[in-house]
């Protein structure tokens, strides 16, 4: 076809995803159950035309960058009860539900209005779940500030009960040694059928943190007690003795809150 | 069926064919063909979802190659007096065809939406609702009230909705709707203000900016959108600022269309510049040049010329995506739909080369 608009790239210098080559991008490959190779050949060409960037579908980036920590051991923005890559459970994997087109899924099949992946790839994607979702090898040395990514529920959000757990996103494995009831707290501090006096009296709520165990950059909290509908305030303490950290014991050096409500489901 | 409302719809359209204009209903190349705006068959003031009863008359009268006629009332959607409804369902079979890997045949049902506007206030105040209920469980596209001023020279939405930006094309994979990010695909929760008067066609919308996403930070997305609409052409010019805790995504664009006797054409260029994407990586620049032929009524030729220039910050990895698509509309609220996508980019990814053949049935009502 002509070039009207303008010409395809010759490619030249660069790798099968677009990127320059460099020493240890050169090309792809088969796809083998590994995350490196899966994002090689499915995230980075495929899912991140769209699911990349400020603007991503559900808040889902999926390229290099983020998809590790935006997958594995997160709940699903379209389906909470699922997480959007549960280790060692494909068939739990909400991610696997939507490549599959399977029963049950909000929206449509993904990749959306494109051609299904081939069955070689979603078995590969099932592997390495099956596996237990790893990391890419020195992934977890990544660069930057030890840093709150991402939560869920979402600073102001409104979420619809039950609320199965909560979750804090990292940008580096979590000391687990220092995830205790001092530095994640979730408190009660607003009821829609109480006044404004006795909404000022926060209440704390009971809840478990434990770090994924295949992803010890998420922090899963999940509450004791179904939450009642209301006002909830989940905080990380980054100050402080005892603050949370990374491995490096680099500290958060704030701390941080998120206020969402819990309204009942219908 | 047919009511006041379905007369007061066929006096409209009446009155536009009177006054050299003609009719839309669904895609922005019909509102470039008829001279209209998108307001004037859809119900959401920036285009797509349910139609106007001018738009749900003028499908059954003015679109279709032939108008079935069963001795009964026109179909306006109206449930009674303050509800209306509508709806779209689209089936596929297709092809796709990409280099050293096995073809793919498939039907495929690509979307089944459902409508609800219901008129608080006839004219005034309306609450509207989109919900795509297949493929997949039920998922709300849009959900928002819409307050009109009395003269529907401007308006206020607030809810869940589209942003504007530029054209809002049937096709979720064109180039100009990937780079941006706004589509019908990505809704986002806010207010938009919208000024309608005379030839002005001028939206800004503030929402959360996470597209359905868990909000993170007090940043906004910030869309606006400002059209000059004449009869045989238009201009427009788009800018949107999302400014998130990761770092901030911009996009400006220019669009415009001409109708050049039974032809229309349109062209949009954006460029966009993703800064919480790394390394330079999130500037692109995607470009849509379409011409629509309408051969003989219910009968469009497209061809649509793309162009996606993925990294700014990087040569040599442009791509390219031609259609050539023949829509066929019979009847009223039937639409076969044939036509196919050639892809060219860099020669080592063998999907930027895939071509896809399509047969679509499009129902709509």
């Amino acid at each position: 076809m002509g070039c009207v608009a303008g010409c395809a790239g010759n490619g030249d210098g660069l790798n099968q995803n677009g990127m320059p080559i460099t020493s240890g991008n050169s090309g792809t490959g088969p796809i083998t159950p590994d995350l490196q190779s899966i994002e090689d050949n499915v995230f980075t060409p495929i899912c991140s035309k769209c699911h990349i960037g400020a603007s991503a579908p559900e808040g889902l980036q999926l390229d290099a960058a983020h998809a590790y920590n935006a997958l594995v051991g997160v709940p699903s923005v379209e389906e909470p009860t699922f997480l959007r890559v549960d280790p060692g459970n494909p068939d739990e994997s909400y991610m696997v539900l939507k490549i599959e087109g399977a029963p049950g899924i909000e929206g449509g099949q993904m990749p959306l209005g494109e051609t299904p992946l081939p069955q070689a790839t979603i078995d590969a994607i099932r592997q390495w779940i099956t596996n237990g979702a790893p990391n890419v090898p020195g992934a977890t040395a990544a660069a930057g500030v030890f840093a709150v990514l991402d939560t869920f529920p979402g600073d102001k959000s409104t979420v619809i009960a039950p609320v199965p757990r909560m979750v804090v996103t990292f940008s580096h494995e979590v000391d687990a040694s220092l995830v205790n009831d001092t530095t994640v707290t979730l408190e009660r501090i607003g009821d829609p059928d109480l006044d404004a006096a006795t909404v000022e009296r926060s209440v704390r709520v009971a809840i478990a943190s434990v770090l994924a165990v295949h992803n010890p950059a998420v922090l899963l909290i999940t509450p004791k007690a179904a939450l009642n509908a209301g006002v909830y305030r989940l905080s990380v303490r980054g100050t402080g003795g005892g603050a949370l950290a990374d491995l490096n014991a680099e500290a958060l050096g704030a701390d941080r809150a998120v206020v969402f409500s819990v309204e009942p489901a219908q | 069926m047919i009511g006041r409302s379905a007369r007061a719809g066929l006096r409209w359209m009446l009155a536009f064919l009177c006054f050299g204009g003609y009719a839309a209903h669904a895609e922005p190349y019909l509102a470039v063909q008829f001279g209209f705006k998108c307001n004037v068959c859809h119900v959401n003031p920036t285009g797509g979802g349910l139609r106007s009863t001018v738009g749900d008359v003028l499908a059954q009268t003015a679109i279709p190659g032939a108008h079935l006629d069963t001795g009964g009332d026109n179909w306006t959607g109206a449930l009674g007096q303050y509800l209306r409804t509508g709806g779209d369902l689209r089936f596929d079979a297709q092809v796709s065809q990409t280099p050293h890997a096995p073809s793919v045949q498939e039907f495929s049902l690509e979307q089944a939406r459902v409508y609800l506007e219901a008129n608080v206030i006839p004219d005034r105040l309306l609450a509207y609702v989109d919900e795509q209920v297949a493929p997949g469980g039920a998922l709300n596209r849009e959900a928002y009230v819409i307050y009109w001023s009395a003269s529907h020279d401007w308006y206020l939405k607030a809810g869940q909705m589209y942003l504007p930006f530029g054209f809002r094309l049937q096709d979720q994979t064109a180039f100009i709707l990937t780079a941006t990010g706004i589509n019908m695909t990505t809704p986002d929760q806010g207010v938009e203000f919208g000024w309608e008067r005379g030839h002005w066609d001028a939206q800004l919308a503030v929402s959360n900016g996470t597209a359905g996403g868990a909000v993170t930070s007090d940043g906004k997305q910030y869309s606006l959108d400002v059209a000059f609409v004449e009869s045989i052409w238009r201009l427009g010019v788009a800018a949107n600022n999302n400014d998130q805790s990761g770092g901030a995504k911009t996009a400006f664009g220019v669009f415009g269309g001409l109708r050049t006797g039974p032809i229309s054409w349109l062209a949009q260029a954006e460029i966009t510049d993703d800064r919480s994407i790394a390394n330079g990586q999130g500037r692109q620049l995607a470009t849509l040049l379409e011409a629509d032929w309408l051969i003989a009524r219910g009968n469009n030729l497209k061809i649509t010329d793309e162009f996606l220039n993925p990294n700014r910050a990087v040569a040599n990895g442009e791509e390219t995506r031609w259609s050539l698509v023949y829509e066929f509309t019979p009847i009223q609220f039937g639409q076969i739909r044939a036509g196919v996508r050639w892809n060219d980019g860099i020669p080592q990814d063998p999907a930027e080369h895939q071509r896809l053949y399509f047969i679509e049935l499009h129902g709509y009502f």
